[in-house]
């Protein structure tokens, strides 16, 4: 069994005191209560329903009727001339919002595989909730993309479908490889979610009773907890943590290929693909900032699992996050204008000069220079409000950058008698409707599943002990893999 | 000394289309156009195109399947058009950007005519080539335009469209989520085609025209086989004002513009 | 046949070649979407899957181009250029592939009704038809025949001349036709010019073809000028057909109009000094080429004109020196020219340019248009004088009766004319309108005329072609609604009302007629084809579109007379005071007098500004800022007869002092698609006239007032792109 040693983030800032000095039991993994009284809790911060919540749920519901399906079903009746979408901004807030969703779902995977391949302990208490960001921002992604079709009851035709004329789909279409990434994606989250899952359910099955233990013995899939079921668990979450990395970076690529395969100016470049990757992680960085923001402040004994600690670490996180985007958007931009192609120069002065050039300033302040100038500071990512806050402006800006890219570039091309400036329509509504659609199921999944991986918090609990080498008090952690 | 780059050289699929039999292309003269709009009017009542109304036409949602397009040059009083009026539609590339980004094969390449084809009933709707199209050339039918209430009569309880009666029954009429473009009139071409097949021999140089190189009044659009050195499209082609349009993309585009001057 | 075409209908009715296209270009669920009417009468003789194609002529205009109209069960299906007949050679313009949005208009007259002046609704009073010709009986035999009036519009000619024959006969004052484009032609002045310089009223021809230098005088004759296909023709002869000659041209217009943009140079001036520049120009060329300046040119101060026109002495002097090194200059005045208090001065001035440069009766130079067949007199459009002297007459009562056919003149006459009142004043108002137009309502009967390719008929040639041309009309498609040829109406009306007006009209309908007027052609041997009786004449006379001498024709014409008079133009253009601005208003390209009510041609952009759907005023960006206006505000123009209001064009190619405003929008009426549309320019213009009777409607001073309302404009350009408007703007 090996032992890791290393000093407690926090100990050498104690006479900063935003810290307590010395106290070890400000760090979660040091802080341990008993098992069954952490059961206990997270149950409870399922149980724990107060009116606010179900107010907030009804709101949502009506907003997702209405705005979600409602405004869809409209559009499918009444074809895309309600959108916005018009020569020669032929996608609109559709693929907006699918790129956004899919950043937004990167970071789940992100945090949850990388950190724990790599295995930093202040992943442990919100892997569930960023997994969860994963899954249910796909639906979003995929929703949008269905949303954007002319023809959305055929869009089975995208599929290898066996027919009379043995059509085959294209698969020289960006498209297309965008379909099987993100098809890909939807199928390995959604188990690396699962796998993860299943002894928690195991323990919420064993403490429920009447629907509910129902809905968790089928989900629990019969886990007892035996040394096997760990094993086999364990090794198929080594697989899958592992596994979801390339899928993971190749579905992001693979997105911004839609853009950089294409023959425009502004799109055909050949950063795209990290460039995005980085500018998922960056949006999901701050959403899950967010969430936690969230949680620790509206479910019953959240401020127990979720600490400064956490909100510390993510800002970390972000700041280098920001840093790479910073490189990356440098060497986007540079490049396409050092380049002097008439063009990629018109669409540069647009972006410069036109009437959405507050937006392309906007996401540089959001993106680059709040987070760079911010995050420096212990305070600001210790406190979580205001990190949620410099997640929200990240988000803001990466939605903003992915509208520069898409209709606002899209304005810019070959053929100057075409360019029109986009003005989304019904799009407002369906983009308030699917964020509305996220957040219900949430909600929903926040009342149904634990929220925290119970048995990887008590996991590394276990692994902690402080020691004493020499005058030092020392954090350890034992291996137990 | 010149320079001269075979194009042929430069891509394998350039190369097959650009030796491929049986192009079809088409010259048009800046200096003759006038501007008339008369091959617009000609291509809508040929092809069924719809008309959008004033809001979305103004939104940049013509469904036009060619457009004429004309910039200034100078300032009061010594402004001019640049260039003369430029007349813009589907380019017919041999090698284009729109083909390869459909992912249900609804942009595919036609080996007998070397056309962009578009094959309406396959279409989604995904707007991908119209996007990569470096030419503006495709129209989206964001709607049923031609069954909107308001241009109907109401006959007997029944919704009527008198101007439905003017549809060209060999031209698909479009319905709305999918792409459209400039075709060269294809229709055209295989009833030409059919009728010199069933006498025995081939399509004569100058037999037909598209709707839009019919009816302009000014002659400056030539139709023909770019493939037959001899035919007169070739010759207008070749004879020194010609330029090609965003040729530095090597879309191999068929159609030629012809300078002024 | 079903009513809705199902896939496995469409797929048995596009048999053989047909069938092709269809697989190709896809039959699937798209064509479900498609309903097409019943068409109770199917023609015994349509195949299935075949197109039968008819020959007719064109009546968007008055040019009479030949058409053919491509049919298919009955439908009329595509119109295309007869590429026989000598106007159009097998081209067509953009009004004329729309006139099947005419055809199919889903706003027509259907039934005769008794309309009783119930504007802005078409009455649903159906009267049967035998009531109508009742009624058109009536009020032929029982009003004093003085107190009878006839307006047509310029196209047909056959109607035209069944009753001016009536007319005639009866002893009623001749029938008068007009159409906006021949006011805004200045016809009349034209042909008055031509009377006085080349001995021939009517309308000369200028064989652009073969000139090497064309000046312009604010022609439009790509537009609409005249016979605007054939005018296309011969610009693009003029400048490629000939191996190694480019024809230059320069174009003098205060708006850079589609036409002033093809040419290689536009020189703007101030509008009413198109004259004096064309005498300037003499007095140049005649220096140039060292002899005595002629007569007409003698008098005129160039430095002067300078001065006036705005046009500068390099301009005049390089124009003059092309003018002068030319084989064969040619000066074409056009209407804007002309439509001036001095236009038949300038007209007789700028043809006189082209009697120095020595082109009379000269290949490339100006000819005189061989009368079409029949013409006897030339028939030329009524010019507003004599409009407005009609408006008086209704106005004092002294007409009972009016018929009005082809023409809307509450839409085209400027309001201040006073037709509204005239109307009013009119006890009987009969109309034979196709569509629901505003004179139309504003009558007490409409009794439908066919659509023009439901019809019979003929159009003569007026210009543009060097041979005598008189196309035929027939019908391609059965009548589509419960309408009446307006020639059957007159005829069977005077065989009801007896005497005189039976002995009028001794026809049997509407054919025997026009036969009875081509049958003199049948002795020709010039002509396009030979029949030897009437009824074989008639068969090819239908089958070929018309018949036409088969070889040009030009008479001899000297320039003596023209050099010889004395021409002195007045300055109009004098200063305009603050806050006041030229007034041009020009007949928009592509819907032209009468095409708002055609979808198709509201969505074409026009060629200069590219507007749809919508009238616009031209004002220099430089004026614009001046006055603090910015794109799409709307302004009003406000004239001494009256006031209108559009958004401005910010339009870079006009002259500073002067706004622009097509003619073609602005109707209270004539159907969904052109009702409530845009603003109408001769809300503005005064009743003036020019020597010759046309209205001097170009130049007319205007103020400008800000409304503080805005209206975007449908435009097809981008802005951005062309403009640079939010990239490379200054700010």
């Amino acid at each position: 069994m090996a032992v890791l040693s290393k000093y407690l983030p926090g100990a050498k800032k104690a006479r900063e005191d935003h810290f307590e000095k010395d106290d070890p039991r400000q760090y979660l993994m040091h802080d341990p209560i008993p098992r069954g009284q952490m059961n206990e809790m997270v149950m409870e911060s399922m149980h724990a329903t107060s009116w606010k919540f179900w107010m907030v749920f009804g709101i949502l519901s009506v907003l997702v009727a209405v705005c979600f399906f409602y405004a869809w079903g409209y559009m499918i009746a009444e074809g895309l001339w309600v959108a916005g979408v018009m020569r020669p901004a032929y996608w609109g807030i559709f693929l907006v919002n699918t790129v956004f969703w899919i950043g937004i779902s990167h970071a789940g995977t992100f945090i949850s595989a990388i950190l724990r391949v790599f295995k930093a302990e202040f992943r442990r208490p919100f892997t569930r909730a960023a997994e969860l960001m994963t899954t249910f921002g796909l639906i979003q992604a995929g929703a949008s993309i269905f949303m954007h079709l002319g023809r959305v009851w055929l869009s089975y035709w995208m599929f290898p479908l066996p027919n009379q004329r043995e059509l085959w789909p294209n698969f020289h279409s960006p498209l297309m490889w965008d379909l099987l990434a993100i098809t890909t994606y939807v199928l390995g989250s959604t188990m690396y979610l699962y796998l993860p899952l299943i002894p928690d359910l195991a323990m919420a099955r064993d403490r429920s009773t009447g629907w509910r233990k129902t809905f968790y013995r089928i989900l629990a899939l019969g886990f007892r907890g035996t040394e096997g079921e760990w094993r086999h668990l364990h090794t198929a979450m080594n697989f899958f943590a592992f596994a979801i990395i390339p899928v993971m970076f190749s579905v992001h690529t693979i997105v911004s290929w839609d853009f950089a395969m294409a023959m425009r100016p502004g799109w055909s470049s050949s950063v795209f693909g990290p460039y995005f990757v980085l500018g998922a992680l960056h949006s999901g960085m701050g959403a899950v900032a967010i969430v936690l923001f969230i949680m620790r402040y509206t479910m019953k004994h959240m401020d127990y699992f979720i600490r400064k600690e956490h909100f510390d670490a993510l800002g970390k996180l972000m700041m280098m996050v920001s840093f790479t985007y910073a490189y990356f958007i440098f060497n986007d931009y540079i490049i396409q204008w050092y380049g002097g192609n008439l063009a990629t120069d018109n669409l540069l002065h647009w972006l410069e000069e036109g009437p959405m050039s507050w937006m392309f300033y906007q996401m540089i302040l959001f993106n680059i220079v709040i987070p760079f100038a911010v995050l420096w500071i212990p305070k600001v990512r210790q406190t979580p409000w205001l990190l949620a806050v410099v997640g929200l402006l990240i988000n803001i800006g990466m939605y903003w950058e992915r509208y520069i890219i898409i209709p606002v570039m899209l304005t810019i091309n070959n053929m100057p008698f075409t360019w029109k400036l986009y003005e989304p329509r019904i799009e407002i509504y369906l983009t308030i409707g699917t964020f509305a659609l996220f957040l219900l199921f949430y909600m929903a999944a926040s009342r149904l599943i634990p929220l925290i991986p119970v048995w990887e918090v008590q996991e590394g609990q276990m692994a902690h002990t402080m020691r004493k080498i020499g005058k030092a008090n020392v954090s350890t952690i034992s291996d137990f893999e | 000394m010149q320079m001269t780059v075979d194009l042929n050289r430069v891509g394998a699929k350039g190369a097959i289309a650009e030796a491929a039999e049986g192009k079809w292309g088409m010259s048009i003269d800046r200096d003759l156009c006038t501007g008339c709009q008369a091959c617009v009017a000609a291509c809508a009542m040929e092809n069924n195109i719809s008309f959008v109304g004033e809001e979305d036409a103004g939104y940049g949602r013509t469904q036009h399947w060619i457009r004429i397009e004309r910039f200034w040059e100078g300032a009061y009083p010594n402004v001019k058009i640049a260039g003369g009026y430029q007349p813009m539609m589907c380019q017919q590339c041999g090698h284009a950007p729109c083909e390869p980004v459909c992912p249900v094969f609804a942009t595919p390449h036609s080996d007998a005519e070397q056309l962009n084809l578009q094959v309406y009933n396959r279409c989604i709707g995904t707007r991908y080539c119209a996007n990569n199209c470096p030419y503006q050339a495709r129209s989206f039918n964001w709607r049923d335009y031609h069954t909107m209430p308001e241009r109907g009569n109401m006959v007997n309880g029944k919704l009527v469209f008198p101007l439905h009666n003017q549809f060209n029954p060999d031209v698909t009429v479009r319905r709305r989520g999918v792409m459209e473009k400039c075709t060269f009139c294809i229709q055209r071409i295989h009833k030409a085609q059919d009728k010199a097949k069933s006498e025995g021999r081939e399509v004569m140089d100058g037999e037909f025209a598209p709707a839009c190189a019919q009816a302009c009044p000014a002659d400056a659009i030539t139709f023909g086989r770019i493939d037959h050195k001899d035919s007169l499209v070739s010759q207008r082609s070749n004879e020194g004002r010609g330029v090609k349009h965003l040729e530095d993309l090597n879309t191999l585009p068929r159609v030629t513009y012809l300078k002024e001057g | 046949m079903s009513e809705k075409i199902t896939r496995r209908n469409f797929l048995k009715l596009t048999t053989a070649g047909a069938a092709t296209a269809a697989i190709m270009t896809g039959c699937g669920p798209a064509s479900r979407y498609v309903t097409r009417e019943p068409y109770v009468k199917m023609p015994e003789y349509t195949y299935n899957g075949l197109s039968t194609y008819y020959a007719t002529t064109c009546r968007e205009c008055a040019a009479g181009c030949g058409i053919i109209v491509r049919t298919m069960q009955g439908r009329a299906i595509k119109v295309e250029g007869n590429p026989q007949n000598p106007i159009n050679l097998g081209k067509t313009c953009a009004r004329g592939q729309a006139t099947l949005h005419g055809l199919y208009n889903p706003d027509r007259v259907e039934n005769p009704v008794r309309q009783g002046r119930s504007a802005p609704q078409l009455s649903t009073a159906q009267v049967s038809w035998d009531e109508a010709i009742q009624t058109v009986s009536d009020a032929l035999s029982k009003t004093n025949a003085s107190e009878v009036a006839f307006l047509m519009g310029t196209a047909p000619d056959h109607l035209f001349d069944l009753v001016s024959d009536l007319a005639d006969a009866i002893g009623a004052p001749a029938p008068l036709r007009f159409s906006a484009l021949s006011m805004f032609e200045a016809q009349a002045t034209l042909s008055k010019a031509a009377e006085d310089l080349l001995g021939q009223a009517g309308l000369p021809f200028f064989d652009i073809s073969n000139a090497d230098v064309v000046v312009s005088f604010g022609a439009n004759f790509l537009e609409t000028w005249l016979s605007p296909v054939a005018y296309t023709r011969g610009y693009a002869k003029m400048r490629r057909s000939r191996p190694r000659t480019r024809g230059y041209m320069v174009h003098f217009e205060t708006q850079m109009s589609q036409t002033a943009a093809k040419a290689d140079e536009w020189i703007p001036l101030l509008p009413g000094t198109e004259g004096l520049v064309a005498l300037a120009l003499g007095k140049l060329v005649a220096q140039l080429k060292g002899i005595s300046a002629p007569r007409a040119f003698a008098s005129v101060n160039v430095q002067q004109v300078v001065e006036t026109s705005g046009v500068s002495m390099e301009q005049l002097t390089r124009v003059a020196e092309l003018i002068a090194e030319s084989h064969a200059p040619l000066a074409i005045p056009g209407g804007q020219a002309l439509g001036q208090s001095n236009g038949l001065a300038a007209a007789e001035a700028i043809l006189a340019l082209n009697a120095l440069a020595d082109n009379f009766g000269q290949p490339g130079g100006v000819l005189l248009s061989p009368l079409a067949p029949n013409s006897g007199a030339h028939r030329r459009p009524a010019n507003a004088q004599e409009m407005s002297d009609l408006v008086a007459k209704m106005k004092s009562g002294k007409i009972k009766v009016l018929f009005i056919h082809g023409v809307n003149p509450l839409f085209e006459l400027p309001q201040s004319f006073g037709f509204a009142e005239a109307l009013h004043a009119t006890p009987t108002v009969i109309s034979f309108a196709t569509f629901p137009d505003e004179t139309a309502l504003a009558s007490d009967y409409i009794f439908p005329d066919h659509h023009g390719l439901e019809s019979w008929g003929y159009q003569r040639s007026q210009t543009g072609v060097m041979q005598s041309v008189l196309s035929g009309s027939q019908p391609v498609v059965a009548p589509n609604y419960n309408t009446r040829a307006t020639a059957d109406v007159f005829i069977e009306a005077a065989r009801l009302a007896g005497g005189k007006f039976a002995q009028a009209l001794p026809f049997a309908d509407e054919v025997e007629f026009i036969q009875s007027k081509i049958e003199n052609l049948i002795a020709r041997t010039d002509g396009s084809f030979i029949a030897p009786e009437i009824n074989a004449f008639s068969a090819y006379f239908q089958q070929h579109g018309g018949w036409w001498a088969s070889s040009a024709e030009s008479d001899s014409l000297s320039a003596a007379n023209a050099l010889g008079k004395s021409l002195n133009v007045s300055s109009v253009a004098a200063s305009i005071g603050e806050n006041e601005f030229f007034f041009l208003p020009f007949v928009s390209p592509t819907l032209g007098e009468a095409g708002a009510n055609k979808p198709w041609l509201q969505e074409l952009p026009d060629p200069t500004t590219t507007v749809m759907w919508n009238t616009w005023v031209a004002m220099n960006p430089e004026t614009a800022r001046e006055l603090g206006i910015e794109n799409d505000d709307v302004v009003r123009i406000v004239s001494e007869a009256g006031s209108v209001e559009a958004p401005v064009y910010k339009y870079p190619a006009i002259h500073p002092n002067a706004v622009a405003m097509p003619f073609g929008q602005g109707h209270t009426a004539y159907g969904r698609f052109a009702a409530g549309r845009g603003a109408n320019p001769t809300d503005v213009l005064a009743p003036s006239f020019n020597e010759a009777g046309d209205l001097a409607f170009a130049g007319m001073k205007v103020r400008i007032e800000k409304t503080g309302k805005q209206q975007p404009l449908s435009r097809l350009e981008s802005r951005i792109g062309v403009y640079g408007e939010g990239m490379y703007e200054e700010k």
